[in-house]
């Protein structure tokens, strides 16, 4: 897991905007389009004033309307092309930023898809989905509006200043004094605000933490009395976060009225040397109101582009972290000419794929994790032909999954080889593989969706008369009776709406009607009734026939029968053989036997 | 710590809530009246000068502001001395300043002392609820009512109902003050902010279910995404990456056209806002012309007024919105107040605060746990002897948790279905908290805090001392895996820490529990991830340890309870026979049924 601290000080040279240039190229006629928008809508809104130059100059001055019918049409005028522009600008702006985000995210969708086992073993499933979800959301955002407001900000402060020079140089060099001492005061607080927010929301994700730590340990907390204890530490927290949060409400408080104060003094500029120029009778009155007008709305764009610098400080970190995902290479990738023969992931040459019979050999295989410290298999040989049932079993986080990632080409070996058919797994693609293999897991994983649906998952082109043969075989035809709309039932997020042995059923199912030569079953440790488990255990018996099938066990009297035993300790096979020779030999089987023949014992009286 | 009114209405918890934050409230509202009220005497001055300073007008300030300038001079004197007047606009500046500062700081400080109390109340509220009301409510439902209920109804009392108040009094104001500059103007300028505010409300209320429709599509992509992301191994098992990126690619596909259509309403909407600004800002500007063209309005006033005119224009656009999100708060305090009307655990007045030493007994004790559901314990009658060490065998789900459960009082049990009693008392007399100090419970599946392994075996500790941590762990058998830690004791375990497997877990629950040295333990399956050496081997060190204790273990193991004094077996929910291992063989019963089944095979091989 990455550690969330050293992520928020990722420097890249210009906010890591070239690094990120090469995911987003394809919309730089779009984003030029909207700096060519924000620009003259800047533009416009720098020129309102100068109407008000006039209507005081001119109108009220002179005592005069002549002119007010086209002071009203060129304003209308102004208006509404101002306003085709906003709508314009705004409308591609959010298409622009959503249109990022969706290819980001398709990006790093299906580079996910890729992406090998040691990844996912290594990053936590929550993080890899904010990559997905949230940076490519603020990456986005940035690329459109941070963009967006930029160019309107900073063109906005040009004109006006541009404006304010041409109407009066002397008057407008004293305003502009002021815009020195702006950047530098608004930078400054600005960068202690960062720090403060960035610890009010490390405290506020501990305090949720907190809730989630009261709700789902009621139970303990209830039965070591503790409840008192939680809660002062729970008090303390949000104490700190009461003390955090206004120690920087005083910070940013005093930051507005620094600014305020700073467009009162531009205002007291104005008036002192533009009423003396006005006496003076340089100045016209209308004029000096302008210059009022600039007065007060010039620190506005500068506090805002101050703002944006440091927002596009904080999406450094969002931009190296996609980076980052997209460009990690796969460990398990096929060789070109593997590609060009079988096809990849998305373009599949199923025409040039072989039948697979399923005869399976260990040649002399070390294997060492990628973020592990030892080899858990050192000059490991086994042969398994075609239809041979392996099981493999051992304690809870002993391994056991080893060679079951090996043979899914998942991981692959350090040294030697693993055959398939006679030929390395690594001359054929993992697609290849993948599809011969049928594979159900421990906790069986449905998506949303219908029972149809998931079913076909590994089939697509299964008709429901095939279904259904599958459930009959797994003896889960009732369960499917149970349910009120048949196949088209919903079976909720993770299968949530199924109990666990239901789920169970299903998956084996699945994996059935994909008709696989090979088949890898991780066995259920989750409490499931009786009857279905003994409807799961006939399943297996029913589903292994004439596969080559891997059978991780928890329950050993699942697996007595099996072809060659494999005993899993610490990462390694510390035995192996069939049932009966393992007993005799009195080693770790036995014990681990002994020790669950009790807890069946007991179960079975039930 | 826990607050016993229920609240009936909205109003009531509202008001509970704003209990402590109500000052601080209050003084960012008059803070924020004095700002605004600022902000309104600057184009006053703006006005005064361009008018009768730098103009030949007459004065429009009030006759006593006038009197008292004419003392100094009067316009003649600050014509030449300008530096006057714009050291009032910085002076005014200054103490606009400073009225922000206080306004925004008052808010502020308000809003977190009343986050703190909603926040300390949920808290302290949800630790206090009995057990049983976490078995009925999800975990995620409470965590987001807890978290994200929370931040909405702070947004509204300390930004939407303060931002409704200060546009009112903005409002009027400005009003005010353009009334006694202009009142054909003012009418004009005014007449748009019905037209705006009406549009503004309608608007958001109408694009109010658009957006939640593209919140539901955001949460199905992100569900997409989960669903891939665990179920990983089955989607490169079955080789269907493509399938899975198309249902991805189609679904992002679906939320990103939602959102650029609510873009092009969202556009829309803005620009006919500025649309509908800009007009009135054209009628102003028309009018006044014309009225100073006719001499009925001065300049330095048209300033002025056009001054007041741009104040008044933001308020008003936001106010449609902050009304339309106003009925959104109302959910959130109903989503709140569910948790804080759940009845807490409450003891009666003269509960027991002593819990004797003696024998626990159930006399006709019967449980379900809802009134229309299946009876899970039916007519248990037994008696554990203080100081002894009893077994409860049972098969899984078949009541044994259920009947510890009832000993430390996590389920309430109704007077009608028998009693328990612990040297000879009742155990609904006892204070809940007394009760379970006495009682230790060591959990299947313990739960460990996010802090360090120190901490969290003391965290039930009266007085913490080394020697008695010491023999608690050696107790546990845990003495060998600290020592394995780089960090030993000092190892951050829990959610955010390292990840200890059930065995070590269920190991640490134990020494947790011993550290509070209660004179009854009960050990609900509390070594089942525990190998069989090590089983043995604890037990036997709690043997030894804990002569004077009450154990109960209870298993479906036999090895862990077959040296108990007194075994009671469970089945569908009586007792099936009782005794010592010895009496219990003696009978041809289940118990002899398991352990014969278990020697017949042991001798087959």
């Amino acid at each position: 897991m990455v550690s969330g601290k050293s992520d928020y000080d990722v420097k890249l040279p210009f906010f890591g905007l070239p690094k990120l240039w090469p995911y987003v190229r394809g919309y730089r006629g779009w984003i030029l389009f909207n700096v060519v928008c924000a620009t003259l809508a800047s533009l416009i809104d720098s020129v309102y004033p100068l109407f008000n130059r006039y209507a005081i100059n001119h109108f009220a001055a002179l005592h005069t309307t002549d002119t007010l019918p086209q002071f009203i049409a060129l304003f209308v005028a102004i208006v509404l092309i101002q306003i085709i522009l906003n709508f314009v600008s705004t409308y591609f702006c959010g298409k622009v930023e959503m249109e990022v985000d969706r290819d980001l995210r398709n990006l790093s969708f299906e580079h996910l898809q890729r992406m090998s086992f040691s990844y996912y073993n290594q990053n936590n499933v929550g993080y890899i989905h904010a990559r997905v979800i949230s940076d490519t959301g603020k990456i986005g955002e940035m690329i459109a509006w941070r963009m967006l407001d930029t160019v309107w900000m900073g063109s906005y402060l040009f004109f006006i200043i541009v404006v304010m020079l041409r109407i009066d140089l002397q008057l407008a060099l004293y305003v502009l004094t002021v815009v020195p001492a702006a950047v530098l005061l608004i930078t400054l607080f600005q960068r202690r605000l960062v720090v403060l927010n960035r610890r009010i929301r490390e405290i506020n994700g501990r305090i949720t933490g907190n809730f989630n730590e009261g709700i789902t340990g009621a139970r303990s907390i209830k039965a070591l009395v503790i409840e008192d204890r939680i809660n002062d530490g729970f008090t303390a927290e949000t104490a700190n976060m009461e003390r955090t949060s206004v120690r920087t409400a005083r910070i940013s408080a005093l930051f507005t009225a620094a600014v305020t104060t700073m467009s009162s003094l531009t205002l007291a500029i104005v008036m002192y040397k533009g009423g003396w120029m006005s006496l003076e009778g340089i100045m016209e009155i209308g004029t000096l109101s302008v210059f009022m007008n600039y007065a007060i709305n010039m620190i506005q764009p500068i506090q805002g582009l101050v703002m944006t610098i440091s927002a596009m400080i904080g999406i450094q970190v969002n931009i190296e972290r996609f980076t980052r995902l997209v460009e990690t290479e796969p460990g398990v990738t096929d060789t070109p000419e593997v590609t060009e023969k079988y096809g990849d992931i998305f373009h599949a040459r199923t025409e040039n794929w072989e039948e697979l019979k399923g005869d399976i050999v260990f040649d002399d295989v070390t294997f060492q994790y990628p973020d592990g410290t030892e080899p858990v298999l050192e000059h490991f040989s086994l042969n398994v032909p075609y239809g041979t049932n392996v099981a493999i079993v051992g304690e809870t986080g002993a391994g056991k999954s080893t060679l079951v990632n090996l043979v899914c080409r998942f991981y692959e070996p350090t040294e030697g080889r693993i055959l398939l058919d006679g030929r390395d797994l690594r001359e054929r693609s993992q697609l290849w593989l993948h599809r011969n293999i049928g594979y159900v897991l421990q906790t069986p994983h449905l998506f949303s969706g219908t029972v149809r649906d998931n079913l076909r998952y590994g089939s697509p082109d299964a008709t429901d008369e095939e279904i259904r043969e599958a459930l009959r075989l797994v003896s889960a035809e009732e369960v499917l009776a149970k349910m009120p709309e048949g196949l088209d039932s919903e079976v909720g997020e993770d299968g949530g709406l199924l109990s666990t042995g239901e789920k169970q059923l299903f998956s084996f199912a699945r994996a059935i009607l994909a008709d696989p030569r090979i088949l890898i079953l991780d066995e259920a440790t989750a409490s499931v009734d009786t009857l279905t488990e003994k409807k799961i255990q006939n399943a297996i018996d029913q589903v292994i026939q004439g596969r080559t099938s891997f059978v991780i066990a928890h329950r050993l009297s699942t697996i007595v029968n099996a072809d060659v035993i494999l005993l899993v300790h610490d990462g390694k096979i510390m035995e192996q053989g069939k049932h009966a020779d393992l007993m005799r030999r009195k080693g770790m089987y036995y014990a681990l036997y002994m020790r669950q023949y009790e807890d069946m014992l007991v179960d079975e009286v039930k | 710590m826990t607050q016993k009114t229920a609240f009936e209405s909205r109003t009531s918890l509202i008001l509970y809530f704003l209990e402590g934050s109500k000052k601080y409230f209050a003084m960012g509202i008059l803070m924020t009246s004095l700002v605004s009220l600022v902000d309104f005497i600057n184009p006053k001055i703006i006005s005064y000068t361009v008018d009768t300073v730098l103009g030949t007008e007459p004065s429009s300030l009030p006759d006593r502001i006038n009197a008292w300038l004419e003392g100094y001079g009067g316009p003649a004197f600050l014509r030449t001395h300008l530096l006057y007047i714009a050291a009032a606009v910085v002076l005014l500046g200054l103490t606009g300043a400073l009225f922000r500062f206080g306004s925004q700081l008052f808010n502020v400080t308000g809003a977190e002392k009343l986050v703190k109390r909603m926040r300390d109340a949920l808290f302290g509220h949800l630790l206090y609820l009995p057990y049983a009301w976490y078995a009925e409510n999800h975990t995620g439902d409470i965590i987001q009512r807890s978290t994200s209920d929370v931040e909405t109804v702070k947004m509204f009392l300390s930004e939407q109902l303060t931002s409704l108040f200060r546009t009112v009094l903005m409002l009027v104001l400005a009003v005010g003050f353009m009334l006694s500059i202009n009142v054909s103007l003012t009418i004009v300028s005014c007449a748009f902010i019905p037209i705006i505010v009406g549009y503004s409300f309608f608007f958001h209320r109408h694009i109010g279910s658009t957006f939640e429709v593209a919140d539901e599509e955001e949460a199905r992509l992100s569900s997409i995404t989960q669903e891939n992301l665990t179920g990983v191994r089955v989607v490169r098992a079955f080789g269907r990456e493509k399938e899975e990126s198309i249902r991805f690619r189609a679904q992002n596909d679906k939320y990103t056209e939602m959102w650029i259509r609510l873009m092009k309403l969202l556009s829309a909407f803005w620009c006919t806002g500025d649309f509908f600004m800009n007009m009135q800002l054209l009628s102003v500007l028309a009018l006044g012309s014309w009225l100073c063209a006719a001499d009925r309005l001065t300049i330095g006033n048209f300033i002025a007024f056009l001054a007041y005119n741009s104040m008044l224009i933001w308020p008003v656009r936001s106010l449609g919105r902050v009304i339309s999100g106003l009925s959104r708060a109302g959910v959130s305090i109903d989503r709140i107040r569910f948790i804080m009307n759940a009845p807490v655990e409450e003891d009666a007045p003269d509960a027991l605060e002593d819990v004797p030493a003696g024998d626990i007994v159930f006399d006709h004790v019967s449980f379900r746990y809802r009134e229309d559901g299946p009876w899970i314990l039916e007519d248990i009658s037994l008696t554990i002897k203080e100081g002894s060490t009893v077994g409860i065998l049972g098969a899984t789900g078949y009541g044994k948790t259920t009947l510890a459960a009832l000993i430390d009082r996590m389920y309430e049990l109704p007077p009608e279905n028998g009693t328990i009693t612990i040297g000879g008392t009742d155990i609904r007399d006892f204070k809940r908290s007394s009760l379970r100090r006495a009682v230790g419970f060591v959990l299947q599946e313990p739960y460990l805090f996010s802090r360090t392994l120190k901490e969290n075996l003391l965290i039930a500790a009266d007085d913490p001392d080394e020697s008695s941590l010491a023999e608690c762990v050696s107790t546990a058998a845990l003495e060998e895996t600290i020592q394995d830690f780089p960090e030993g004791y000092g190892t951050f375990v829990g959610e955010r820490g390292v990840t200890l497997s059930g065995g070590q877990k269920q190991r640490t629950a134990i020494a947790q529990t011993l550290m509070k040295h209660s004179p009854v333990v009960i050990f609900d399956d509390a070594l089942s991830a525990v190998d069989a050496a090590t089983d043995a081997k604890i037990r036997a060190a709690l043997k030894k340890n804990l002569n004077n204790t009450t154990k109960i273990f209870i298993s479906h193991r036999l090895t862990t309870l077959m040296d108990a004094d007194e075994i009671f077996v469970i089945q569908q929910g009586r007792i099936a026979e009782h005794g010592s291992h010895e009496q219990l063989l003696q009978q041809d019963g289940i118990y002899r049924r398991i352990y014969s089944l278990q020697s017949a095979q042991e001798a087959e091989w």
